[in-house]
């Protein structure tokens, strides 16, 4: 497994195949699948085929032109990967973007995370910005708002939205400026234990379901408990 | 004689798929079996509830996920009584379609309930049947038990044999054998065609189905037959 290493620092082209290491603090690009063991991109790199590695850090430019799958990516800088994307753990404080969907078990936003399919992991949490155009699924949901996210669909067991943490000065002040507060959107969610704030959805379903400040609601239906904030409007309340 | 394969693309199985079969609210899934959203879409993510199986519609309270009810329930039960030994990523590569075992070499295709003794007389070699030989198999051996005659039934042993990529992927498949009778000046043809394909299928008016079978289900049970001869 253990193949050479290739750095291209300054502007190059390498083709694909087994390599111990791939850096590129220059511009690159690779043509060909690739399997590595760590691929750091510091510069500018661009991946033609697809791309097997243990671990990705992108703190430059990343494209990916085809699927790629890893243990670990870590993205400080800019990350396009136009496939799907089968990685373990994905850490993403800069901006992710993946043209397929997403399947892993863990993921961390504080950047931008964008998939235009679904999301399936066992552990989201956000305290960026995100936009999934299908199904954002997780056992643990957990968003602290900024700036505007939304999402398809959400499903799953502990679905916990927060607003940040200027909404406690009274929400109808803050909607009207919106400064530094973040909302979410989504068509509809789905878990056991759901907690929201400023979330607009056309349909929430939910075991105990509690809606804050800020959210508004088209139809609730609930199991077992609703709580609903003053500041929060919910068209359609259903106990099942 | 004569047999006919229409596999129609991946994209449009499913919502076309389910139309005739009798659907059940996602809510009413969780009500009547008592598992919680988490679960469901744990087993989702895992690939042991297929992608297809989730049809989602228009109601008047907006978008709502419906499921196939027999096999939905089906699944579930499944899953509750493989989970008490069995890991959930053990439990993708028995229940999952996704997951066939490419590698199955079984010789003695009669041990195994669902092609059992009445598969017996369509076997056509001594030993050494792959994943999908036995699925064919399967299939045969439940037109016959059905009461199907045994060239019948081999119309359909070949059909299915001859579908690699049903078997791989068979959410949603049915092959069935069809029947048209000619009449004309006095005489009197009876024709059996074997069809496969993605539901709905459809026979012409003239013709009628003399047997079914859910390729889907009949891998399924081939696939946990195999695992309790293991």
């Amino acid at each position: 497994m253990e193949g050479q290493s290739i750095s291209i620092s300054g502007s190059g082209r390498v083709s694909g195949g087994e390599y111990g290491q791939v850096r590129i603090s220059g511009s690159g690009k690779v043509e060909g699948d690739v399997t590595a063991q760590e691929i750091r991109v510091s510069g500018s790199g661009r991946f033609q085929g697809e791309v097997k590695a243990k671990e990705i850090t992108v703190s430059g430019a990343g494209k990916f032109t085809a699927r790629v799958e890893a243990d670990v990516l870590v993205t400080s800088g800019s990350c396009g990967i136009d496939g799907d994307a089968e990685v373990k753990e994905l850490r993403s404080s800069g901006a992710q973007r993946i043209g397929g969907s997403f399947h892993g078990h863990y993921v961390r936003v504080s950047g931008v995370l964008h998939v235009a399919r679904d999301l399936e992991t066992d552990v989201f949490t956000s305290s960026g910005r995100f936009e999934i155009g299908g199904l954002l699924s997780a056992d643990r949901v957990e968003v602290k708002l900024v700036g505007d996210s939304r999402a398809r669909e959400i499903g799953g067991e502990n679905i916990d939205i927060r607003a940040s943490s200027g909404l406690s000065f009274g929400f109808s002040l803050a909607r009207g400026f919106r400064l530094g507060i973040g909302t979410l959107t989504a068509g509809e969610i789905e878990g056991d234990h759901i907690h929201l704030e400023a979330t607009t959805a056309d349909v929430v379903r939910g075991k105990t379901v509690h809606i804050g400040p800020g959210c508004r609601i088209g139809r609730v239906e609930y199991m077992e408990s609703l709580e609903v904030h003053p500041e929060a409007e919910v068209g359609e309340r259903v106990k099942r | 004689m004569f047999c006919y394969t229409g596999l129609r693309s991946a994209h449009d199985r499913g919502n076309g798929g389910a139309m005739d079969e009798d659907l059940i609210a996602k809510k009413d899934v969780l009500e009547q079996t008592g598992i919680s959203y988490g679960q469901l879409y744990r087993w989702k993510r895992k690939g042991l509830i297929p992608e297809a199986w989730f049809i989602r519609k228009a109601t008047v309270t907006g978008q709502e996920t419906f499921f196939p009810r027999e096999k939905i329930l089906t699944r579930i039960e499944q899953i509750r009584s493989l989970k008490e030994e069995q890991s959930l990523d053990e439990l993708v590569h028995i229940l999952a379609p996704e997951s066939t075992p490419e590698m199955v070499k079984c010789d003695d295709p009669s041990l195994l309930a669902p092609v059992g003794t009445e598969g017996r007389r369509l076997m056509w070699k001594d030993r050494g049947y792959t994943f999908g030989e036995l699925v064919a198999l399967a299939c045969g051996a439940h037109a016959l038990r059905a009461g199907t005659r045994p060239a019948e039934a081999k119309l359909l042993v070949d059909l299915v044999r001859g579908a690699e990529e049903a078997v791989r992927d068979p959410t949603g498949i049915t092959a069935l054998l069809g029947e048209k009778s000619l009449d004309q000046e006095g005489f009197s043809v009876r024709l059996t065609v074997g069809v496969l394909g993605h539901e709905p299928v459809k026979l012409d008016r003239e013709s009628r189905v003399k047997h079914r079978v859910d390729v889907e289900k009949v891998a399924e049970q081939v696939k946990l037959a195999l695992r309790e001869v293991a």
